[in-house]
């Protein structure tokens, strides 16, 4: 022994406990959380579709607008965190995983960039305003369950996957719920699906690191 | 009376133990950068680059200095070898635990 190390030799059973802390907190905090990304989406989509749900139907004294200025801030709240949280995760580390992790994230972005000047296209071309709310919400879904798809593909996540698919599901669903309807699914049926998987990754048996 | 394994000098030592278990939870074609190292195994500078020596003459570490922003970058990675000698050590490590039943070993 090294006597610079100063301590004495370590057990078998101390050096496992060691190896076994050290996977634990490489697992903690290099890891994306997937409860802390459910949880925040789930909550974005339930409070933010629930206000444009409650504004479009009338059943609060408040006009239209301020739930669509609702909505909003839960979307810009949801990206900060999310993107935050990965930041943080993922700093410092260089190679396979980041290349995956930049492609993967770049597939949002341009998704949504493709979404928003189809978008804007089709409602230039003319569509009434019952349309232009079903179009929007729909859309986005439907980008947001492929790639769901796709990550859990990738990542080899059936929660993931399966979310994808329920995703979708709601979002058909939702369009052919009309006018507030499809706010009142989407809040509910979407939201509430993030939610309990965000619920499930937080127990013990979720929490199972993959590392 | 059965062979008792030898444990690897170079990584049965406290502080590398815990280098070399930070570098095996990190996914294979990844490398750590240095100060994210340090964060993770909360020691200085220093002494990081000590036991990062060390297991770099052993062969067990790959040590890659670059740029970035014009900035240098030092960034840490096991070795094909080193991931070997690591799992050689954690499966001696298990073989001399208390209690040498087939069950145990069984268990992983």
């Amino acid at each position: 022994m090294e006597s610079a190390e100063g301590s004495t030799e370590l057990s078998a059973a101390e050096s496992l406990a060691v190896i076994e802390r050290q996977r634990a907190q490489v697992g903690r905090e290099l890891d994306v959380n997937p409860a802390v990304l459910y949880a925040v989406w789930g909550l974005a989509w339930a409070l933010g579709f629930g206000a444009l749900a409650l504004t479009a139907a009338e059943l609060v004294p408040v006009p239209l607008w301020v739930g669509g200025v609702v909505f909003a801030a839960m979307l810009v709240a949801a990206m900060v965190i999310t993107g935050v949280h990965i930041a943080r995760a993922t700093r410092g580390i260089r190679g396979v995983s980041a290349e995956v992790g930049a492609m993967y994230g770049w597939s949002w972005a341009l998704g949504f960039g493709a979404l928003a000047a189809i978008n804007s296209a089709l409602i230039g071309a003319g569509l009434t305003e019952d349309q232009v709310a079903l179009l929007w919400p729909a859309t986005s879904l439907l980008i947001v369950g492929v790639l769901y798809l796709a990550g859990g593909a990738l990542w080899r996540d059936r929660v993931q996957f399966g979310l994808g698919v329920w995703v979708l599901l709601t979002d058909a669903v939702s369009v052919f719920a009309g006018v507030p309807g499809n706010y009142v699914v989407l809040a509910v049926a979407g939201g509430g699906g993030l939610l309990v998987a965000a619920a499930w990754f937080a127990t013990s048996r979720g929490r199972a690191a993959v590392r | 009376m059965s062979t008792v394994p030898e444990l690897d000098p170079v990584i049965h030592a406290q502080a590398r133990l815990r280098v070399m278990a930070t570098l095996a939870a990190i996914c294979e074609g990844d490398r750590l950068a240095f100060p994210r190292m340090q964060q993770l195994l909360g020691m200085t500078a220093g002494n990081l680059s000590t036991h990062l020596r060390k297991l770099e003459e052993a062969q067990y570490v790959e040590i890659t200095k670059t740029h970035e922003r014009r900035t240098p970058a030092t960034y840490v990675a096991l070795t094909c070898r080193g991931r070997r000698a690591f799992e050689d050590y954690t499966v001696a490590l298990r073989a001399l635990l208390p209690g040498d039943d087939p069950s145990e070993e069984a268990r992983r």
